[in-house]
């Protein structure tokens, strides 16, 4: 037995030596040791750029990054329980800013507005003031860091207007006659038919946020804080007036100029069938930009424009609920006479810290995010198709050499970058719902409604009496005060 | 069955022989034979069943609610069950009533006489009477409520809900699978050669993971990106799409659902038609009876209690459908595929959990009872205990 | 047959198998197609109507190696495990509800599940489960000896049979939040056993079903010889029965494998990254951009192999294992 003992001991001691001596003699890294485990969607688009950089933070920092995804459409639920239940198993996460106010609510995200102060390396204020002021800030606190820009444009083929000698559409009236000018036109040389206007109407997908793209203008005159879904002092819906309604007719309408089964498009199918030359116009974020110029996916290279989303030269009264024509007090930031709302949907993928998180792996979250919006590394990735990134900082904007290397011709990136500028510098741009459960009143509701409207199931009319009962009725569920006060605090309103 | 003296007889012909201790242990590891056999899996689905159930009932009675420092728990009662029968999503569970036809009326009066001679019959003929007629009699009163919703509904003007929908699924998709599978494994019974590659690659719908076979179909019945592409043009169709109507659609996903489980009807059939004793078919055709005959008197009832079985494993799996409907169409056009499993789903992802769990509540109510209905009217009969 | 009507069978039977296999060809010519192959209509033939590229094949194996290898190997792990399991359990159980009889009480019944209750429900408040579990069985053992004599009401083979198969009634979204929330406690969420351990029980009411109605067909003189001469019951099961039910055990396995290989939903819930299954994957495909269909298509294709390989190997038997006992009824 003692021969055993003595032979233990030798061994403990070899191993704590050993392990001693594995120590690096040279000083740390800043983050050594650390793992960051980060939560997205499965890519490309959004991981690609994280599981790229993640090595070459490594070699900086010292912090390993590990890039975990999972389907798009259960990451706002795996994000949630993560934290609901305590689970913390990762520590930043890249997510879109309207799910924010589900987690800020419950306190789950880290405040940021400190950090982002103190770091000069970020260039905060590059940052458009927009994705700045609202997207990235709840009640006037920040909690994420933009990666990319998300917001809607209408998108044309330039070689079609100009053989129809049409400029593209000011306003959702002109949208509906440069679609029916193209419709049925052959557009892509294929000796078929196509189609004047591809819009994503299917249900459960993204048709709630392209119907709020045309209804943004008739709804919202003057700036971001007036808001477009609620009034700011009852929160009644704005969706049961005559405005409203002229929306909807006109989203109805683009499906006379459009494929046969666009209800059930999604925005996958209206991506393609645009780059594939199927379509005149379409609606989008900024990724049909730059998935025309991949060869992989494109057939209309540099045949492609974009422009701010058209607008209306009439708006709501929200006091008496009518429809009243553009002027300086009604409009006053319209243009050309033109109210336009560009919409930012859904917010742009951000990234935001869990606030349940080990101090030292915070840090280094937090380093790794800005790492990712700093200049440097931002404005190559949103030159880039596959990365899912699109521009967000006026720098990324203005400089053509990054787009032009990436293929885009110089006329088609002046005129890409030009229309994503006029959207970015509108002062009428529209927050994306985010209030607490917005799921209910847009995915459902909402969703639902136009679904049935556009199958023809019911009026325009039954239509809008549906979404403001449903609306009002998940606000009562709800709690109308908090909701309310929510709603106000997501537009940076102080009463 | 094995009786304790089966198991422990000790065999001496003196009287009871002292048993060492290695015996003592076979023996009572014999007598409990009996519940190491069956207790591990009682276990197992006590504790993976039982608490889910009771929990999700739970659930199904209060609202989700997100709060600062984390989430609340609100007990509101009937309250998820109340929206869905008579409160917002009426139209969305229940279905859009058609306006009242003396049609309706003639057919709903129809549906009515039938299950009151049903009931009356079961109350005359059954011992003891009163339990076997209050069974009857709940039968027919659910099975009345159902069969009016789905008349009022389905007739023009009305538009079935979720649970209508989701019936049709079941009802129509088995329906189609049964006889097709049955005739696709008669032919396979046959005698000619090759029929080994048949069975074999019946066999492969089953085997892919439905969510695969449900994008595999959207592209498939896809107007631009599909493989039917040309054949719709060239028919002159281009212009009319599935997507759009709510009868295409619902087709569309009940083709892709007999494209998968129709497998699973003919591997079972063509086991039962194999298995015939042949003496009762070179009988029968001895006696100088024709295919067809000797199909329906000897064959048809040599198979139906695997048909009865068979129909009632599919009905228990069909009435749970979600991923076709998801993935085709995610519910539309409108909500008309929206299936419940979807519904609650759609539901659960809104963080409406509680309404999710009063929508799955209602789907286990339901196949229960036509499960329960099943077993007893037409399983039994058929088929004998389960 | 006559000769037509040998014609008309082939028919029939070939247009079905042509039926069955276009989704499948048009699976695999997609896995080599390009985006720009795929919107702009269809094609069809490789090299005539398009060129074939390796690209989506590439991505999947090189690109995202570790991210493709380990949903595969999760999701043959858990398939495996949990159907030999299911297997082992349902066998077992089906077996001896046909062969012995049990008569639990009711009310023992009936307080066992009470404290089963009890103590899931201390768990979800937060009770740290080893306590829950020690408390509730001594619950249960107290209230059996004191209670339980009270109650004598008891339940036959039939009704327990009844039980364990309609368990499979129960949907699976009904019960996948309370399951979440019990996995969560005891910290098994996102592991490969939390998936096996549900796919188990999932899968166990049609294994009892499939392989009792199996066995009914054994004859029973063959058992009951054996224990005349001394046999246990378990040397019984081993050594007679279950040499005698390959065929039945071969089909219900590849059942329940497929049943397993494929699920979706309960995955869908327990899982995040490490213990991610190849369903996930799939549907996964679909992201912001729209299905990424060729992407899909290939991991469609590797998901199936295995699966179709053992098909065909198995295939002899389910002809004569499914269901042979059913048909007496």
């Amino acid at each position: 037995m003692k021969r055993h003992v003595r032979l233990v001991l030798a061994l403990l001691g070899v191993l704590v030596l050993g392990s001693a001596a594995g120590t690096p003699a040279a000083p740390g890294k800043q983050f050594d040791g650390v793992t960051v485990n980060v939560l997205t969607f499965t890519g490309p688009q959004i991981a690609e750029p994280l599981q790229r950089r993640g090595p070459e933070f490594t070699k900086l920092t010292g912090a390993k990054i590990n890039v975990v995804t999972v389907p798009f459409s259960d990451l706002y639920q795996k994000i949630l329980t993560d934290m609901v239940t305590r689970t913390n198993s990762f520590q930043a996460f890249v997510f879109a800013p309207q799910w924010m106010v589900d987690y800020v609510t419950p306190g789950y995200l880290e405040d940021i507005t400190d950090r982002v102060k103190g770091d000069a390396a970020l260039q905060w204020n590059d940052i458009a003031p927009f994705f700045r002021d609202f997207s990235a800030s709840y009640a006037g606190r920040i909690y994420t860091i933009p990666l990319d820009g998300d917001f809607q444009m209408v998108y044309y083929r330039t070689d079609q207007l100009a053989r129809a000698g049409l400029k593209p559409p000011q306003t959702w009236d002109d949208y509906l006659k440069v679609a029916a000018a193209l419709h049925k036109k052959d557009l892509n040389g294929d000796g078929r038919a196509d189609f004047g206007s591809c819009i994503a109407k299917k249900r459960n997908a993204q048709s709630y946020w392209m119907v709020w793209s045309v209804a943004g203008a008739y709804l919202q005159s003057k700036g971001t804080s007036q808001g477009s879904f609620f009034d700011l002092d009852t929160l009644k819906p704005l969706t049961n007036n005559a405005a409203f309604a002229e929306a909807l007719r006109i989203y109805v309408d683009t499906g006379k100029y459009g494929p046969p089964d666009e209800l059930n498009w999604d925005v996958g199918d209206s991506r393609s069938g645009f780059v594939t030359g199927r379509c005149g116009l379409s609606i989008d974020w900024g990724d049909i930009g730059t998935l025309a110029i991949d060869p992989k996916s494109s057939k209309v290279k540099n045949k492609v424009g974009a422009v701010i989303l058209p607008g209306s030269r009439r708006v709501l009264d929200r006091a008496t609920g009518g429809l009243v024509a553009c002027n300086s007090t009604t409009c006053p930031y319209a243009t050309g006479g033109v109210n336009h709302a560009p919409f930012a949907a859904f917010g742009g993928w951000s990234g935001a810290i869990n606030k349940a998180a080990p101090d030292r792996a915070k840090a280094a979250a937090y380093a790794f995010l800005s790492y990712m919006s700093q200049r440097k590394q931002a404005n190559v990735d949103v030159t880039i198709g596959i990365t899912g990134f699109n521009p967000y900082r006026t720098s990324q904007f203005k400089g053509l050499d990054n787009w032009v290397k990436a293929g885009m011709s110089a006329s088609a990136a002046k005129n890409y970058l030009g229309a994503i500028e006029a959207s970015l510098n509108s002062p009428n741009m529209v927050l994306d719902l985010r209030v607490p459960q917005n799921q209910r009143y847009q995915q459902v509701v909402l969703d639902t409604a136009i679904a049935k409207l556009l199958a023809k199931q019911i009026t325009i009319q039954q239509a809008m009496k549906e979404i403001t009962d449903g609306w009002e009725a998940t606000t009562n569920e709800l709690g109308r005060d908090a909701q309310l006060q929510a709603y106000r605090s997501t537009l940076g309103v102080k009463r | 069955m094995l009786t304790e003296r089966d198991l422990g007889g000790t065999g001496s012909p003196n009287g009871p022989v002292p048993l060492s201790l290695p015996q003592t242990l076979t023996r009572w590891a014999g007598r409990q034979a009996g519940s190491l056999f069956l207790l591990p899996a009682v276990l197992l689905l006590m504790l993976m069943s039982i608490f889910p159930l009771l929990l999700s009932v739970y659930l199904s009675l209060v609202r989700f609610q997100l709060v600062p420092g984390g989430f609340k728990l609100i007990f509101v009662g009937l309250a998820n069950y109340r929206k869905l029968v008579a409160g917002i999503e009426r139209e969305h569970f229940l279905g859009l009533l058609a306006d009242l036809t003396p049609l309706i009326w003639g057919m709903g009066g129809a549906v009515t006489a039938v299950l009151l001679v049903f009931v009356i019959r079961g109350a005359a003929r059954m011992r003891p009477a009163v339990p076997r007629t209050a069974g009857r009699l709940v039968f027919a009163v659910i099975a009345g409520a159902l069969t009016w919703l789905a008349i009022r509904t389905l007739a023009p003007g009305g538009r079935p809900g979720t649970v209508i929908t989701t019936i049709l699924y079941v009802f129509v998709g088995i329906a189609v699978q049964y006889w097709l599978g049955l005739i696709l494994a008669y032919l396979a019974a046959q005698q000619i050669p090759g029929r080994r590659f048949f069975r074999v690659v019946y066999l492969l719908p089953m085997m892919i993971t439905p969510v695969g076979i449900a994008y595999t179909f959207r592209i498939m019945a896809d107007l631009g990106k599909g493989p039917f592409a040309p054949l719709w043009r060239a028919v002159g169709l281009a212009e009319v799409s599935w997507a759009g109507h709510a009868w295409g659609a619902r087709i569309v996903v009940m083709i892709g659902d007999i494209w998968q489980w129709t497998p699973f009807m003919f591997i079972v059939l063509l086991a039962a038609l194999e298995a015939q004793p042949q003496e009762l078919l070179e009988a029968a055709m001895m006696d100088g009876a024709g295919r067809w005959q000797t199909f329906w008197k000897v064959t048809w009832p040599q198979i139906l209690p695997v048909t009865s079985t068979v129909i009632l494993i599919r009905m228990i799996e069909a009435f749970k459908i979600i991923d076709l409907p998801n993935v085709l169409t995610n519910g539309g056009p409108g909500t008309a595929t929206e299936s419940l499993t979807l519904h609650a789903f759609i539901a659960w992802r809104t963080l409406d959990i509680g309404g999710s769990a009063a929508v799955a509540y209602s789907l286990l109510f339901l196949v229960t009872f036509m499960a329960l209905s099943y077993i007893s009217l037409v399983h039994r009969r058929l088929a004998g205990a389960v | 047959m006559t000769p037509a009507g040998v014609l008309l069978t082939y028919v029939v039977l070939g247009g079905w198998a042509l039926v069955v296999l276009f989704p499948l060809y048009w699976i695999l010519t997609t896995s080599f197609k390009l985006p720009v192959h795929v919107y702009d209509g269809p094609v069809f033939i490789p090299y005539v109507d398009f060129t074939p590229s390796g690209d989506a094949w590439r991505y999947i194996f090189v690109d995202l190696r570790n991210d493709t290898l380990r949903p595969y190997v999760n999701t043959v792990v858990v398939a495996l495990t949990s159907s030999v399991l299911a297997l082992g359990l349902g066998t077992t159980a089906g077996y001896g509800l046909l062969r012995f009889r049990y008569e639990p009480r009711l009310g023992v019944v009936g307080m066992f599940l009470a404290s089963l209750a009890l103590a899931a429900v201390a768990i979800t408040m937060g009770v740290p489960w080893q306590i829950a579990v020690a408390a509730a069985l001594g619950l249960f053992i107290l209230a059996r000896q004191t209670l339980g004599r009270r109650f004598v009401r008891a339940v036959g083979n039939d009704d327990i049979s009844f039980w364990m198969i309609s368990q499979r009634i129960l949907p699976p979204v009904a019960v996948v939040i309370p399951i979440y929330v019990m996995f969560q406690r005891v910290g098994l969420l996102d592991t490969r056993l939390a998936v096996i351990i549900t796919y188990t029980a999932v899968n166990l009411p049609i294994v009892v079903w499939l392989m009792r109605d199996y066995f009914r067909n054994i004859s029973i003189e063959l058992e009951e010889s054996a224990a005349i001469d001394g046999a246990s019951p378990y040397r019984i099961f081993r050594s007679i029965v279950l040499p005698l039910s390959t065929p039945g055990l071969a089909a219900t396995f590849l059942l329940v494998l497929v049943f397993a290989w494929n699920e979706y939903l309960l995955a869908l819930f327990l899982t995040s990254a490490n213990a991610q299954t190849l369903p996930l994957l799939i549907a996964a495909q679909n992201a912001t951009r729209g299905p990424q269909w060729w992407y899909m298509s290939v991991l469609i294709l590797i998901m199936i192999t295995p699966v179709i390989l053992m098909a065909i190997a198995l295939e002899r038997y389910i002809a004569k294992g499914l269901l042979v006992g059913a048909l007496k009824g």
